[in-house]
């Protein structure tokens, strides 16, 4: 058994068109150990999401993506098993997280309804009773008040912080050992941000669940993430722990990243020059160069 | 950066303006008495959540529609309901969205020059070179004219909106979320830009705004509106300083930050919350 509960390796990806293969992922190898909250950064186009998308074997329908390289999720390579088992990790030990709360729900039916398909995928046997009473405890983990009530709503009548919290219960409720969350929040208010990612900071550390947190935020990574990889066109640029990359960053691209964030302590707005070849440097890992 | 070049004379004014929405059920408040002035050269920060009634105010200092009750005041004079040519032509907008707010049917040409059509500036001739100047000016050449907003990245886009908005020689631009659909490297870049424009152009600015980050390094002031009413008003540095409203505070306590410095600010602002 490895030691890694994901292990990506030099994964490739490819876009045939009619102008030849657009290359999009040009080889990123980053793993994840059960437990670990670990964070893909990036700006958009970067690659970030579709290295989720592979994960969750959602790409490998498109027939004109060409993909090479390795996944392999609790040791077992996941391109050799067969479509049916890989479908099966969906919802059930992997789960997925997405931007907006409110469009990832179904709005043509309550959320007990939708709570119900999520317990049913991981239990088939499970009845209707024991669902809302699983349902039920799952909500009132996430700190939602009036468990019954959201329940019988429809995703509309609810705000896009409580939905956000509805998703983070269903994502969790089979107990996955793998969580991808694919820039939860960004669609919500500041405050509202922030407590629901403290929320499922906490929920994900009591269960023990691994995370995979894809953002282009860098102060919500900052808060979330034991490590961080940085991705730049397709490539990785810059790993380490977090508190390592924010207070060394020495990739170019990374320390441009950081510099262009506007800070609330003043000092201007941050001058940024044209992206340079340099951030195509190779990458440093600050991790290798510790156990090395 | 900061510099209170600002003259004392307010170019805008609100005087206890509200805004109620009817809907078939109910009225809804959005906007409850807020007075507060902005002088010439000056950007005032609007921040507030979803719901806190910034851009119902600017939608009203656009004359989109007009207050319920109270008054809007430019150089000094009222703001009627049904604004004439030139009162449009003074405040100008830019949205969040490019992509949404430029017509994708029309060249970048085709758009500056609506505007230049619709207020009447300069002659048939001197038009083109006036686009092909406006251009430049945000930072593109002049040659982007004749591309459709589909062919430009997200800040191309953003400069093509700043241009348009330029193109009407306004006194006002209100800016509502003008960078929070941009990648960081490139929305530093634009920040720049209209900050640059502001003392160049001497602009006065209503820069509409959830990116705390952002307001305290490009503002002069901040009014803070929650749930339709300005609750705090200060100068910026006051505001993130010594924030005297326990929203601001919560509202400075929930930005991410990325270094240490802010960290210790954000803590020591939010220990006076939990002291009550």
């Amino acid at each position: 058994m490895s030691e890694f509960l994901l292990d990506i390796r030099d994964l490739k990806l490819g876009f045939k068109s009619y102008a030849g293969l657009i290359e999009v992922l040009h080889g990123i190898s980053l793993n994840i150990r059960r437990g670990e909250k670990v964070a893909l950064v990036g700006e958009s186009g970067s690659g970030k999401s579709v290295t989720a998308r592979i994960i969750l074997g959602l790409l490998q329908e498109f027939s004109t993506a060409r993909i090479s390289g390795s996944v392999s999720f609790e040791g077992d390579d996941l391109e050799t098993q067969p479509l049916s088992v890989r479908q099966g990790l969906r919802g059930t030990k992997i789960s997925m997280i997405f931007q907006d709360p409110t469009s990832s729900l179904n709005p043509v039916y309550t959320i007990g309804v939708q709570f119900q398909e999520v317990l049913r995928r991981g239990d088939v046997q499970i009845s209707a009773k024991q669902a809302e009473a699983r349902a039920i405890a799952l909500l009132e983990d996430v700190s939602i008040p009036e468990p019954e009530r959201v329940l019988a709503s429809y995703p509309f009548q609810l705000s896009g912080g409580m939905n956000q919290r509805v998703m983070i219960a269903m994502a969790l409720a089979n107990e996955p050992s793998l969580l991808i969350a694919d820039e939860p929040g960004t669609a919500l208010d500041v405050t509202v941000q922030a407590q629901t990612l403290h929320l499922m900071r906490d929920l994900v550390e009591r269960k023990g669940t691994s995370v995979l947190f894809i953002s282009h935020n860098l102060g919500v990574v900052r808060e979330f993430a034991d490590r961080v990889y940085v991705i730049y066109k397709g490539r990785l640029v810059e790993h380490g722990r977090t508190s390592e990359l924010f207070h060394s960053p020495r990739h170019p691209y990374t320390k441009a990243l950081m510099a262009a964030v506007p800070r609330i302590t003043g000092g201007g707005i941050p001058d940024i020059a044209e992206a340079t070849d340099a951030y195509l440097d190779p990458m440093i890992d600050h991790e290798a160069e510790a156990t090395s | 950066m900061n510099d209170a070049a600002a003259d004392i004379r307010p170019v805008l004014e609100a005087r206890n303006v509200s805004k109620v929405f009817m809907t078939a059920t109910h009225e809804v408040k959005a906007l409850n008495a807020v007075s507060l002035t902005v002088s010439r050269g000056e950007c005032l920060a609007i921040v507030g959540e979803s719901g806190s009634g910034k851009t119902t105010f600017a939608n009203m200092l656009l004359g989109i529609y007009p207050p319920s009750t109270g008054e809007l005041f430019l150089d000094g004079d009222l703001l009627p309901a049904r604004r004439t040519l030139p009162l449009r032509r003074a405040i100008q907008l830019v949205q969040q969205n490019p992509l949404s707010s430029l017509n994708p049917r029309r060249t970048v040409g085709a758009s500056l020059r609506l505007a230049l059509d619709v207020h009447d500036i300069g002659d048939r001739e001197g038009r083109k070179t006036r686009i092909g100047g406006l251009l430049e000016e945000v930072g593109l050449p002049a040659d982007f004219a004749d591309r459709y907003p589909s062919a430009l990245s997200g800040g191309q886009r953003q400069r093509v909106a700043i241009a348009r908005a330029l193109a009407c020689e306004p006194e006002i631009l209100v800016l509502d979320e003008p960078t929070s659909a941009l990648d960081v490297l490139v929305q530093a870049r634009v920040l720049q830009l209209l900050d640059e424009l502001r003392h160049r152009r001497n602009l006065t600015y209503v820069f509409i705004t959830h990116d705390l980050g952002v307001v305290r390094n490009i503002a002069d002031r901040v009014s803070v509106f929650e749930r339709g009413n300005l609750v705090e008003q200060a100068g910026t540095e006051e505001i993130f300083e010594r924030p005297a409203n326990a929203y601001t505070r919560s509202l400075i306590g929930a930005i991410p930050i990325i270094t240490d410095d802010e960290e210790a600010l954000r803590k020591k602002v939010m220990e006076k919350n939990s002291a009550g």
